[in-house]
């Protein structure tokens, strides 16, 4: 389960959302407007998650008069290592680009095949 | 919008038992979100995304990709043994009542069984069953064709003369004409093993029947491979004139000698294996029942999808050597044949799919002994209950695993420890 860190760009902002708060739980639609998924991206990623046991559910105990009970989500302790692990990957990938962007210095010209990186900084 | 609401979530808690029970949950919690989402076109856009839910987890795709599928295989069976307008009323009329009779057959007990019994809950039980469909109805046309072929008078000439030897032996009918009719009694037995058939099939491939998939798997591999060795044996029926074309009738031949081996082998050992994989209760009494009884599932199946192969292969080669010249050819390679002796083989043939009435019959008695002596060999030589492997002199139980640390649950703590652990990766 662990070994299988790669996730779609759609779950880790989904795992995202549930660290934020980690112990709370969580309503979909809340979910979705953090996330900006529709239900129909979104349920299938808890879906997935659940299974993977990465995500626990369960329904609201007390229901709002003429309100249905609503289902709630939050990272079990497998998941909430997986999101973090995923989520560390991902900044390190976002990270990634901007460093190859930066311009070598006069004399640094990287050579054929070999990736340029940034100088390091203090 | 105020009025097309109550519409999809009528329409939305309908679906819901399209997915399967563990599914239900996820989308009837999109439903009861949808009260939060701002009404109108918000509320139907996150609507849209549970029926999107209930199509992808309820594998509806698949499941009308499936269902038209059968229907297909069952139109193109129906249509091929449904008497075309050439034939004539009283072969037609038992063709008809055929096609409609089976047909009322497979889809009654089918749903019969499945009230009863529940549907097949794993794959070896769904592909059993398939290929059991698969068969009768690959049977139903050809034997619409033969029995049309060995029914109806030649025009004239020698092969006139050759249907009253072979096939009437009485005064010379005319031309052209009906012989007869169909026998009512043999149709109605044809029937009555094809309804025995189906419903041994769909109650051996149940849920509620407890056979397990190794059982099945296992007598399923053993039945084809008896089918097919008994196919290549008597590829034409039981008539030696028309059969055993490449045998040329040898009893000598290495393929008899397997077809007969596999045919008290294949179900023994399959009662055999079956029982010995089986998992047993603690109750020795109980753990026996349970041997005998995937040992007889599995000897059944093998011998019933044995006879439903052979069956299903001879009626299909009869039918098709009576419609095309190639399958003649092949049949009868580098043999020089004149047109009467062609015809002759053909009538001999098509008289002779009665030899399938009666391995369907002969295979699953043959089935259930020996697959009983094999389960019975399992039960003595096999582990036995309560004695780990070996028997009960061989050597215990392994150790039980010490309990694992209370609550498989999440603990606010653990999350608390993973966030702290996701903040510092964050930071650093």
């Amino acid at each position: 389960m662990g070994d299988r860190a790669e996730f779609s760009p759609q779950t880790v902002s989904v795992l995202a959302a549930l660290c934020e708060e980690p112990s709370a739980w969580q309503h979909g639609y809340a979910l979705a407007r953090q996330t900006g998924l529709k239900s129909g991206t979104l349920y299938p990623i808890l879906i997935r998650l659940a299974d993977r046991g990465l995500v626990e559910a369960c329904w609201q105990e007390e229901a709002i008069p003429g309100r249905p009970r609503r289902h709630l989500y939050r990272l079990t302790v497998d998941g909430a290592l997986s999101a973090a692990t995923a989520l560390a990957k991902a900044e390190l990938a976002e990270a990634e680009p901007a460093r190859g962007m930066v311009r070598p210095g006069i004399g640094d010209s990287p050579r054929p095949g070999r990736r340029a990186t940034a100088p390091a900084v203090p | 919008m105020s009025r097309l609401g109550p519409v999809p979530a009528a329409a939305g808690r309908r679906a819901l038992r399209l997915l399967p029970a563990a599914r239900r949950d996820w989308a009837e919690a999109v439903w009861a979100e949808a009260h939060e989402v701002p009404a109108g076109w918000p509320r139907l856009a996150w609507r849209a995304g549970g029926v999107l839910l209930i199509v992808k987890e309820g594998q509806m795709v698949r499941r009308f990709g499936i269902l038209s599928l059968g229907a297909a295989a069952v139109a193109a069976a129906a249509w091929a043994a449904w008497p075309k307008s050439s034939v004539p009323l009283i072969h037609g009329s038992a063709d008809q009542g055929d096609v409609i009779i089976t047909l009322t057959l497979l889809a009654g007990l089918s749903l019969l069984t499945r009230r009863l019994l529940g549907p097949p809950d794993n794959r070896p039980a769904r592909r059993v069953r398939v290929g059991c469909y698969a068969a009768i109805l690959a049977i139903m046309p050809a034997k619409a064709v033969t029995d049309m072929f060995v029914g109806a008078a030649p025009h004239g000439g020698i092969d006139l003369h050759t249907f009253d030897a072979l096939y009437d032996n009485g005064p010379l009918p005319a031309p052209g004409s009906v012989s007869g009719g169909p026998d009512w009694g043999g149709e109605i037995f044809i029937l009555f093993i094809t309804a025995c058939y189906v419903a041994a099939f769909l109650v051996l491939t149940a849920r509620r029947a407890k056979v397990a998939p190794a059982t099945l798997a296992i007598g399923a591999r053993a039945g084809l491979a008896l089918g097919l060795v008994m196919y290549l044996v008597d590829p034409l029926g039981g008539g030696k004139l028309a059969s055993d074309p490449w045998l040329h009738g040898s009893a000598a031949d290495p393929l008899v000698a397997l077809a007969w081996v596999l045919l008290f082998g294949a179900p023994m050992v399959a009662g055999a294996l079956a029982a010995g994989r089986c998992p047993l209760a603690d109750d020795p009494g109980r753990a026996s029942k349970q041997r005998a009884w995937q040992g007889v599932a599995a000897g059944l199946v093998s011998s019933g999808v044995g006879a439903l192969t052979v069956t299903a292969l001879g009626f299909g080669t009869t039918a098709l050597m009576l419609k095309s010249a190639w399958v003649r050819g092949w049949l009868y390679h580098g043999q020089h044949l004149t047109a009467s002796a062609v015809y002759g083989r053909e009538l001999y043939a098509s008289g002779g799919m009665a030899f399938y009435a009666v391995i369907c019959i002969i295979f699953p008695i043959i089935g259930l002994i020996m697959s009983l002596s094999g389960s019975g060999y399992a039960n003595v030589t096999g582990p036995q209950p309560g004695g780990g492997p070996g028997g009960p002199n061989g050597p215990g139980e392994p150790e039980p695993m010490p309990d694992p640390p209370a609550g498989g649950r999440l603990a606010d703590a653990g999350v608390l420890a993973a966030a702290g652990a996701l903040t510092t990766l964050r930071g650093g």
